[in-house]
C-alpha cells in the first residue's frame, strides 16, 4: 500500500527527469539539425567523437568547473559567516534574515542586468571605486583575465543567501548545551566551531554544496546576460554552449551529446565531492579512539 | 573549599529569573535545588557555572570571589540534564577533548581517561559513539567528563531525568560514589523530590526565583516554613483543610488515624501501594487523604482524627507558617 | 403537366440551393478571422496605433492581435525557435531579423510568399529593402523596416565626416589630443551578432568579402579579412576606442556618445531618435554618414525585420491582408514620423514632405543603397559564432589577427563541410 503511495512522485521523477534523460542519451547517438531538416538520423559515435575532439567543449567545461569550484567555495565560507552571524540574538536580527534574502528571490536575468552596469566601465559604479581606490580603470567585464572574476562575484552575491539559509537551518539543529559543556573546559569560539560547529553542520554543508555544485555547473542565464560568453568567450559554460547548439544553431544531436557528458561529469563530480567533504571535515573518530588534531 | 552565594540575582528584561538568593556549600555537602518548572533552580545552576551573567550580589568560592570569571576559569564540574555529549565523537574522544582544550599532555589525558573509564566501568565502551550507549552509560560518561575537570565544585542539573525510574534508583548510590564522597561542594538540581531526599544533605526550596527554605529533608518535612514547601514536599501530599479566621491547618496523611470519634468522613476510593495503602475521603472539612498501613481493617463507619502536635499552620493570605 | 410540375421542382430546387448557400456564405462572413503577430517589444508598441487603424477597417473580417515579445534579439530568437519546435506555432505571423531567414528556410517553418507579392511590389522597395527576404528562390518574408549600420559623428567637432579607417583613427586622435573628447570612436565589441556587423562592415570596408555568396569562399583569412580585424584592433590599442569597448554593445555605445564622450559611434538607425531626445547632450550636434572605407568600397550592413507568414497557420490569406497593411506606404511614413523606424518602400525615401520634415532621411536613405546581407546560409548562426569568438580574442589581445582570422576561416569551414555546402 505504502509503494502504492508513492506512485505519484515516482511518475513525477520519470516525467521530468528520467524521460528526458532517456532522450537525450538516444539523440546523442543521432545527428538532428537544420542540416537533416530536423529529423533525428542515426549517426554512431559521431556526436562523441566530435565532442572528444572539440577544444571548445574541453575549455568552457574548465571554464564552468573554474567558475563552480570558485563560487561554491566562497559561497560556503560567506554562507558560514552569514548563518553564524544570524544564529547569534542581536537587535534587528529578523530584519537583516529578510534582507539577506533579497538577491536570493531576484530573477537571475534581472540580477545580471543590474552587474552589467555596476561594472560597466567606465560609467558603473566599480570603476569609479576601482579609479578611487588607485587601481585604475579596470575593464572588468572587457578584459578576459578579470571577466570571469565578475560572473563569480555576480554567482556569489545571488546565491549566497540560499547556502546561508541551509547552514542556518542546521545551526539551529545543535543544541546549546553541547556549546556550553566545552566552555566550561575553556574552550573559546574557534575550538567550538572545528569540534562543535562543523563537524554537526557536516551533512548541511553537503546538502549546500551539491546543491549549488549542480546548479553552478550548469549557470546560463547569469552569464547569457552578463557577458554572453566573452570576452574571447572565457566566460563561456557547458550549459551556454549546450544552448546555443540547440536554440541558436538547430543541433540537436550535439546539443544532447553535450547535455549528456555534462551529466554524467556533475555526477562524478558530485561523488567527489562528497568523498572530499568527509575527508576535510572530520566524521567518528572511533578506529583511533581520539580526536585527530 | 566554600562555595558561597549572597543576594545573588539574574534579571533577563524587567523579568527577574533569580532574585535575593543565599547559600553556603560547604565541602562535601550536597544541597539539592527543588521547586517547580520556571522556579529558577537551573538558572541559579548556571549563573553559578559562569554561563549566564549576574545582575546583582556575589559569588565565592573559598574567598575568591568569581562573580563575574569567565565559566572556564570557575573549575566547576557540571553534569547537563541532555549529557551534552558530542554525537560524532567517541566516548574516549568526548572526554578527551576537555584536556586537550586545557592543554594536558598526550600521554596523561591516555592514562588520565583510561583510569576514569576504570572508575566508571565503561572500559569496554569506550570507542563507541554516545548513541550506542545506553542512558545509563550516557550519564556515567558525562559524570566522567566533569569528573576529569577536576572541579572545585560540583553542579548537577536534572542529571537523573531522562532516565527511567529503576535505573534512577540503581544510579543513586553510583552518583554517591563517584560525586558525593570528594569532599567538595555539590548542588543538585532536581524536580524529584525523592532524589532530592534521598542524595541530598540539605534542601533548597526555589519558588519564582527565590529561595523559600534551606534545611535538611526532615527538616524540611517536619516544619515547612510555608504552605508552598508544605505543599511540595510529602507524597501523597499534605491535607490542607478549610481556612478559618485566616489560618489554614495542614496534616499529613500518614498522621490521620482512625477513631471512634472525630471528624466523620466517607470513603471516595482506595489505592493500594504494597506496604501502605491511600484512601480519598470525604469529609465536612473538605477532600481528605489518608495513608495507612494495608494490615489496618477500614471501619464500616469512618471517623478520623489526629494529635495536635501534627498540625502545621500557616497564614491563609501570606502562606507563611504561624508559631 | 408532367413537364410543368417537373420545371416547378426544378427551379424550387435550385432556388432552394440558392438560398442555401447565400446562407452558407453569410455564415461565412460572419466568422471574423483571427490573426496573431509575435513581435519584439519595441516593435509591438510602435505598431500599436497601426493595428488598431487596421482593426478598424477590417472590423468583422479580420482581427489582427499583437503578442510582445522579449526586448532583445536574441531573446526574440530563442522565443520564436522555442515556440515553432513545440509544433504548431501559437501566432500566425512573425516579425523577423534578416539573419533568421535561411535557418527557418531550412527548418521548412515558412510558407513561401512569391505568390501573393509580384515583380510591381518588389521593385516598390528600396534596393536595401529588396535583400534579404528570400532564399533558395522563394520569397519568405516582407520588410517592416529597414535597419542598417550607420557612421555617427559629431556635427560640432568636425565639418565633415571621415571617408576612410585612417581618417577616422586621425581625427579621433586630433580631438582626443585637444581633450574635445575623451574617446574617438565607440562600436559594438562584445562577443555577440554586434560584433560580426561591425566587422562585416570593415571586411567590405577593406575591399573583402566574408563569404561570397555564389562561391561560397571564405575571405576571413584574406588580406582585407586581417586588415579589418587589424584595424579594429588597433582602435583599442591607439586609445581611440576605449579599453571597455570589448564589453559594448549598443546601448554601452550609445551612453558613451550621447553624453559626449566619444566622436564617433557605430550604431542603427533607432539611435538618431535617442539622440535627438532632451536627455542627450549632444543634442543638434549629431550627424550620419556610411561607414569608413577604402575609397568605392563603403558598406552598411543589413539588418532588417521583416514579417513572414509561418507554416502551420489557417489565416494564410489573413496574415497578408495585414502584413500589406502594416508595410503599406502611409503605415510606413506613420512609423518614421512617430517612432523613427527607416522606411523600406523608395517612394517613402523620396517623398519630399517626410525630406523637408527630417533631412536625416535622405541619409537613411543613401546607407541602405550600400548594405550587404550577412553570409546567407542556414548555418550562418554558427559562422558568426566562431567568427565573433575570434574577433573578441583578436580585440582583447589573446591572439594576434592573423593567427585569429586563420582559426575563424578553419572553423567556418568546417561548419560548411559538415554541411554538405561544399566538398
Amino acid at each position: 500500500m505504502i509503494a502504492l503511495l508513492l506512485v505519484p512522485a515516482l511518475l513525477l521523477l520519470v516525467v521530468v527527469f528520467v524521460g528526458p534523460l532517456f532522450r537525450y542519451a538516444w539523440l546523442s547517438f543521432h545527428a538532428d539539425s537544420v542540416i537533416t531538416g530536423l529529423i533525428a538520423i542515426s549517426n554512431g559515435g559521431a556526436n562523441w567523437l566530435r565532442l572528444v575532439q572539440d577544444q571548445r567543449y574541453w575549455q568552457d567545461l574548465f571554464q564552468t568547473l573554474r567558475f563552480a569550484g570558485v563560487s561554491v567555495g566562497l559561497e560556503l565560507v560567506l554562507a558560514l559567516l552569514i548563518a553564524l552571524l544570524l544564529d547569534q540574538r542581536w537587535r534587528g536580527r529578523d530584519v537583516v534574515r529578510t534582507l539577506a534574502l533579497i538577491p536570493w528571490a531576484l530573477p537571475t536575468t534581472v540580477m545580471a542586468l543590474g552587474w552589467r552596469w555596476i561594472f560597466n566601465t567606465p560609467y558603473g559604479p566599480v570603476d569609479h571605486l576601482t579609479k578611487i581606490i588607485g587601481l585604475g580603470s579596470l575593464n572588468i567585464l572587457g578584459d578576459p583575465s578579470l571577466t570571469w572574476m565578475a560572473t563569480v562575484w555576480a554567482d556569489v552575491w545571488k546565491t549566497t543567501p540560499f547556502a546561508a539559509l541551509i547552514l542556518l537551518a542546521g545551526l539551529q539543529t545543535i543544541p546549546g548545551d553541547l556549546y556550553e559543556a566545552l566552555r566550561l573546559e575553556g574552550g573559546n569560539a574557534l575550538i567550538c566551531l572545528r569540534r562543535i560547529t562543523l563537524p554537526l553542520l557536516r551533512p548541511y554543508i553537503l546538502l549546500a554544496l551539491l546543491f549549488r555544485l549542480a546548479q553552478a555547473f550548469g549557470v546560463f542565464d547569469l552569464i547569457q546576460v552578463l557577458t554572453g560568453g566573452g570576452p574571447a568567450s572565457s566566460t563561456e559554460s557547458i550549459a551556454l554552449y549546450a544552448y546555443w547548439n540547440a536554440l541558436r544553431f538547430l543541433d540537436f544531436g550535439y546539443s544532447a551529446t553535450i547535455i549528456m557528458a555534462s551529466f554524467i561529469l556533475i555526477s562524478l563530480i558530485c561523488v567527489i565531492a562528497w568523498i572530499a567533504l568527509q575527508l576535510i571535515i572530520p566524521t567518528h573518530s572511533k578506529s583511533r579512539g581520539a580526536v585527530s588534531s | 573549599m566554600t562555595l558561597q552565594i549572597q543576594n545573588l540575582g539574574r534579571r533577563v528584561g524587567q523579568q527577574w529569573i533569580v532574585r535575593q538568593l543565599n547559600l553556603q556549600v560547604d565541602d562535601g555537602e550536597c544541597v539539592a535545588l527543588v521547586g517547580p518548572s520556571g522556579c529558577g533552580k537551573s538558572s541559579t545552576l548556571r549563573l553559578i557555572a559562569g554561563l549566564d551573567a549576574v545582575s546583582e550580589g556575589e559569588i565565592f568560592f573559598d574567598q575568591t570571589k568569581v562573580t563575574h570569571a569567565m565559566a572556564a576559569q570557575r573549575a566547576v564540574g557540571m553534569v547537563f540534564q541532555s549529557y551534552a555529549l558530542l554525537p560524532h565523537l567517541s566516548v574516549t574522544a568526548n572526554l578527551e577533548l576537555g584536556l586537550r582544550v586545557r592543554g594536558v599532555r598526550p600521554s596523561d589525558r591516555q592514562q588520565r581517561i583510561q583510569a576514569m573509564l576504570d572508575l566508571v566501568q565503561l572500559q569496554d565502551r569506550a570507542d563507541v559513539l554516545p548513541a550506542q550507549l545506553s542512558g545509563g552509560q550516557r550519564q556515567r560518561v558525562a559524570l566522567a567528563r566533569a569528573l576529569l575537570r577536576d572541579p572545585e565544585v560540583y553542579l548537577l542539573d536534572e542529571p537523573m531525568s531522562n532516565l527511567d525510574a529503576q535505573l534512577r534508583e540503581e544510579l543513586r548510590p553510583e552518583l554517591r560514589r563517584l560525586v558525593l564522597n570528594r569532599q567538595k561542594p555539590v548542588i543538585h538540581v532536581t524536580h524529584d523530590q525523592h532524589e532530592a531526599m534521598a542524595i541530598a544533605d540539605r534542601i533548597a526550596v526555589l519558588h519564582s526565583g527565590r529561595i523559600q527554605q534551606v534545611a535538611t529533608p526532615a527538616e524540611l518535612y517536619h516544619h515547612p516554613e510555608t504552605l508552598f514547601i508544605a505543599k511540595f514536599i510529602g507524597r501523597p501530599q499534605i491535607n490542607c483543610l478549610r481556612p478559618s479566621n485566616g489560618v489554614v491547618c495542614a496534616v499529613r496523611p500518614e498522621s490521620l488515624t482512625f477513631a471512634s470519634e472525630g471528624i466523620p468522613c466517607k470513603l471516595i476510593s482506595r489505592e493500594w501501594l504494597g506496604s501502605s495503602q491511600l484512601l480519598y475521603l470525604d469529609s465536612p472539612q473538605g477532600p481528605l487523604r489518608l495513608s495507612c498501613s494495608t494490615a489496618v481493617d477500614i471501619p464500616e463507619t469512618i471517623h478520623v482524627s489526629w494529635k495536635a502536635s501534627d498540625e502545621h499552620h500557616f497564614d491563609a493570605a501570606s502562606g507563611i507558617r504561624l508559631p | 403537366m408532367s413537364t410543368n410540375i417537373f420545371l416547378r421542382r426544378f427551379f424550387a430546387g435550385i432556388f432552394a440551393v440558392f438560398i442555401c448557400s447565400a446562407l452558407f456564405g453569410l455564415a461565412q462572413a460572419r466568422i471574423v478571422e483571427s490573426v496573431s503577430i509575435l513581435m519584439a517589444a519595441p516593435f509591438a508598441d510602435a505598431t500599436q496605433d497601426l493595428v488598431n487603424q487596421f482593426n478598424k477597417e477590417y472590423r468583422g473580417k479580420i482581427n489582427l492581435r499583437v503578442i510582445r515579445g522579449p526586448l532583445e534579439t536574441e531573446a526574440m530568437s530563442d522565443l520564436a525557435i522555442s515556440s515553432l519546435l513545440l509544433g504548431k506555432a501559437p501566432f500566425d505571423v512573425l516579425l523577423m531579423d534578416v539573419t533568421w531567414l535561411p535557418k527557418y528556410a531550412a527548418a521548412g517553418w515558412m510558407v513561401p510568399l512569391e505568390n501573393n507579392f509580384n515583380t510591381q511590389d518588389v521593385e516598390s522597395l528600396a534596393k536595401g529593402a529588396r535583400e534579404g527576404n528570400s532564399y533558395n528562390g522563394h520569397l519568405y518574408r516582407w520588410p517592416l523596416t529597414s535597419d542598417m549600420g550607420l557612421l555617427y559623428y559629431r556635427t560640432d567637432l568636425m565639418d565633415r565626416p571621415p571617408e576612410t579607417p585612417e581618417d577616422l583613427v586621425s581625427v579621433s586622435q586630433s580631438l582626443q589630443k585637444d581633450q574635445k573628447v575623451e574617446w574617438g570612436y565607440v562600436w559594438q565589441g562584445r562577443q555577440y551578432e554586434g560584433l560580426s556587423c561591425v566587422y562585416l562592415e570593415m571586411i567590405d570596408g577593406f575591399g573583402g568579402d566574408w563569404l561570397q555568396p555564389k562561391s561560397n569562399q571564405i575571405g576571413l583569412n584574406s588580406k582585407p579579412g586581417i586588415e579589418a580585424a587589424a584595424w579594429l584592433q588597433s582602435l583599442i590599442d591607439q586609445g581611440v576606442s576605449p579599453k571597455a569597448v570589448t564589453n559594448y554593445a549598443e546601448p554601452e555605445a550609445l551612453q558613451s556618445f550621447k553624453v559626449g564622450d566619444a566622436a564617433f559611434m557605430r550604431n542603427w538607425p533607432y539611435a538618431w531618435a535617442e539622440l535627438q531626445k532632451t536627455d542627450s547632450a549632444v543634442k543638434g550636434n549629431v550627424g550620419i554618414t556610411t561607414m569608413v572605407a577604402k575609397p568605392g568600397y563603403s558598406t552598411a550592413t543589413l539588418g532588417s525585420w521583416g514579417l513572414t507568414v509561418l507554416k502551420g497557420s489557417s489565416h494564410i490569406d489573413a496574415s497578408i491582408e495585414a502584413i500589406r497593411f502594416l508595410t503599406s506606404e502611409s503605415s510606413q511614413k506613420q512609423l518614421f514620423q512617430k517612432y523613427g523606424y527607416t522606411p523600406t518602400m523608395q517612394n517613402v525615401f523620396d517623398d519630399p514632405q517626410l525630406l523637408k520634415e527630417s533631412p536625416i532621411l535622405a541619409e537613411f536613405g543613401k546607407a541602405q543603397q550600400v548594405v550587404k546581407p550577412r553570409p546567407e546560409t542556414p548555418l550562418y548562426a554558427q559562422i558568426s559564432d566562431v567568427l565573433q569568438r575570434q574577433l573578441s580574442g583578436i580585440l582583447t589581445n589573446e591572439q594576434s589577427p592573423q593567427l585569429g582570422m586563420n582559426v575563424a576561416a578553419v572553423n567556418t569551414d568546417q561548419i560548411l563541410i559538415s554541411a554538405g555546402d561544399r566538398s
